[in-house]
């Protein structure tokens, strides 16, 4: 800067001179953390290499526009201001003298402008060429650190989209680990779509279950947001998917940025669906698990049921002098509720009962206990064999649900004379296969045991054995096997034809080969119900 | 989940505990930035965020907490995060938060760590 006083130095001297302190100002510049910082590091270094002078400094976006002051040193802002508003100052580069001030504006790398204006301390004078060269100087410098600046910026912002873009990954995996958890406490929808706000910058978010019209789950993210229905075309993305009879409607509204709101970009929709899916088999995999359960839960109560079962049929039917008697049970998949047994009586007599209860599982399998109980208790004393099925009827009608009962067959046999009294419990026919191969049909009684509580009568019939002779029991297991075709094994070959036509020397053999025929004709179909039947031969010779 | 956004702020010797509830995002971080701005203008440069009962942030949200990080930086201070829920811990990790904040399982354990 000239003085009245000027120093004896050369330009050149005093352009060396200011070579160390350019250097640190450029050092100092390339540290700055934005532009006001920038520009207020620029105004200290210009400051300590051009003593006393004051330096303004402003800034515009563009060519035209207001500009925006970043260094301000008291009075001569205004004049900045007004002496660079009016596109006085060409472009390029270029320092102009106006009366003692220096001005320059340039243009920065992104296109924004830079005004700076130079006025002398108070001591006054002009600046030398020497200022006007550092003042050039600095503004390069200026430029090249604002170049840095930006270029910083855009590393970070680069990092961060990097980093938001992993971040978002991480989160579909584990929001897809999260949502698939079976014991999860929140509903996979709830997470998905606080997760969805929150990785595509969505300002709230809704997710609504509905079935036809009927809306029957609204969440929104955050909770409580009142969802401004108004803004949904505006700046909202949808995805949605239906499971059993509900549809599961996933939207976002408002995209949020630091300037305000912005369009969802493409990726989000992509995020979204992502975890639309996510929850879509989330909800499949929750469902066929709880079928599964439920499956296995059946099959425990189903083995529960069949070790019920098989506590309460005989391991063995006691022998009777004078008679082959064979008994089986052959229990299907899902138990049912058939029983048979032979029971010794107090008078010499033997009953022997064969019986299906209305139903399967556990239930059937307990009433089954049940007339297993009432039997043994009702059978140790003299009664008729009609008020047994009387009394059997009421105590178990007590005992079962509407849909329960038992039909029953029972044969009270006198073995010294083949005496049979018979009662038929709503049962199928009992036959009894004469010497000449006739057959008898035994079929009176009445209603299923526990049907109905009115007093009705039940009637029983009485039939002799005589020796050779035999008596069958079934359930309707035996007749109604089917086959692949679901054809009735009874509709083919009725069993009255397999009584006639087998007659071998052993209970145990017609029983067998009757299972045999049976097995013979379902083939590979499964077996649909309990299998029982009894066979009772008396037998012919005077010793046996 | 997070309720609309809301923040408390104490100071403690010069410390600045801002105690946030609900979804940091626009909303949110700018809250947070402006709550700690008021106080670094009069010179406090250590600084807990309690986030107990944030348990969603977003971008634009931690793009704030960026901001105030850096600045606390430049400055010579430091900032802790407290009550970390692990979804925003690893939300927090993935975004590059902890190279330069701290964090911290309670206020307390945070302001004994000054």
């Amino acid at each position: 800067m000239k003085t009245p006083a000027a120093s004896p130095d050369t330009f050149v001297d005093r352009l060396s001179s200011r070579i160390e302190s350019l250097q640190e100002g450029f050092r100092k510049l390339s540290r700055s953390a934005g532009l006001p910082d920038l520009a207020k590091r620029f105004a200290e270094t210009v400051g300590e290499t051009v003593p006393g002078a004051a330096v303004d400094i402003v800034h515009r976006s563009g060519d035209a526009g207001p500009w925006t002051p970043l260094v301000t040193s008291g009075s001569l802002s205004d004049g900045v201001l007004a002496r660079t508003a009016g596109e006085k100052y060409t472009l390029p580069c270029t320092v102009r003298r106006e009366n003692a001030y220096l001005i320059v504006v340039q243009k920065l790398a992104d296109k924004s402008q830079l005004g700076i204006m130079m006025i002398p301390g108070d001591g006054g004078g002009e600046f030398s060429e020497a200022d006007v060269v550092s003042l050039r100087l600095f503004v390069q410098y200026f430029d090249n650190a604002y170049q840095d600046l930006m270029f910083r910026r855009n590393e970070k912002g680069l990092v961060f989209s990097l980093n938001h873009r992993v971040l978002q990954l991480n989160s579909l995996i584990e929001t897809g680990i999260e949502v698939a958890k079976l014991d999860h406490h929140d509903a996979p929808h709830h997470l998905a779509i606080v997760r969805a706000a929150s990785l595509t910058n969505a300002a709230r978010g809704v997710v609504t279950v509905s079935s036809g019209k009927e809306v029957r789950e609204e969440y929104t993210f955050p909770v409580g947001t009142v969802v401004n229905r108004s803004s949904r075309d505006m700046n909202s993305i949808v995805a949605r998917f239906s499971f059993l009879e509900n549809t599961y409607r996933f939207e976002l509204f408002d995209k949020e940025s630091r300037s305000g709101a912005t369009p969802f970009e493409e990726t989000d929709h992509l995020l979204l669906d992502a975890l639309a899916r996510q929850v879509h088999a989330s909800l499949e995999n929750r469902y066929l698990h709880e079928q599964a359960l439920e499956k296995q839960r059946i099959e425990q109560e189903m083995s529960v049921a069949a070790s019920i079962q098989q506590k309460i049929l005989p391991v063995g039917l006691p022998d009777i002098a004078g008679y082959d008697l064979w008994g089986t049970n052959i229990p299907s998949k899902s138990v049912g509720g058939d029983y048979y047994n032979c029971i010794p009586l107090y008078d010499g007599r033997f009953a022997l009962i064969i019986a299906d209860v209305a139903g399967k599982g556990v239930p059937a399998a307990l009433l089954v206990s049940s007339l297993h109980a009432y039997l043994s208790a009702y059978l140790e004393g003299s009664f008729a064999l009609t008020r047994l099925a009387a009394r059997l009827n009421k105590v178990l009608y007590n005992d079962s649900t509407a849909d329960k009962f038992i039909t029953a067959f029972f044969a009270l046999l006198t073995p010294e004379n083949g005496d049979l009294e018979c009662l038929s419990a709503g049962h199928n026919p009992a036959y009894i296969l004469r010497n000449d191969r006739s057959l008898v049909e035994l079929h009176a009684g009445g209603l299923p045991l526990g049907t109905i509580d009115m007093d009705l009568p039940y009637k029983s019939e009485r039939a002799t054995l005589q020796k050779g002779e035999r008596l069958f029991l079934y359930t309707d297991g035996v007749t109604e096997a089917e086959n692949e075709s679901h054809v009735l094994y009874e509709n083919e070959f009725p069993v009255t034809d397999f009584l006639a036509r087998h007659v071998p020397d052993s209970s145990e053999t017609f029983i067998d080969e009757l299972l045999v025929d049976i097995r013979k004709f379902t083939r590979s179909a499964p077996q649909n119900d309990d299998i029982t039947a009894m066979y009772l031969r008396r037998l012919a010779g005077p010793s046996q | 989940m997070d309720q609309e956004f809301s923040l408390t702020s104490e100071l403690r010797d010069m410390r600045l505990v801002i105690a946030t509830s609900g979804y940091v995002n626009n909303v949110g971080g700018g809250a947070i930035s402006t709550e700690f701005g008021r106080h670094f203008d009069t010179g406090v440069r250590e600084v807990v965020i309690n986030l107990a009962q944030s348990k969603v942030v977003n971008s634009i949200g931690m793009s704030f907490l960026l901001e105030i990080l850096e600045k606390l930086h430049e400055a010579g201070g430091k900032l802790i995060f407290t009550n970390l829920d692990p979804a925003v811990e690893k939300m927090l990790t993935i975004m590059g938060i902890f190279n330069l904040a701290g964090k911290a399982a309670t206020v307390d354990e945070a302001l004994k760590s000054f």
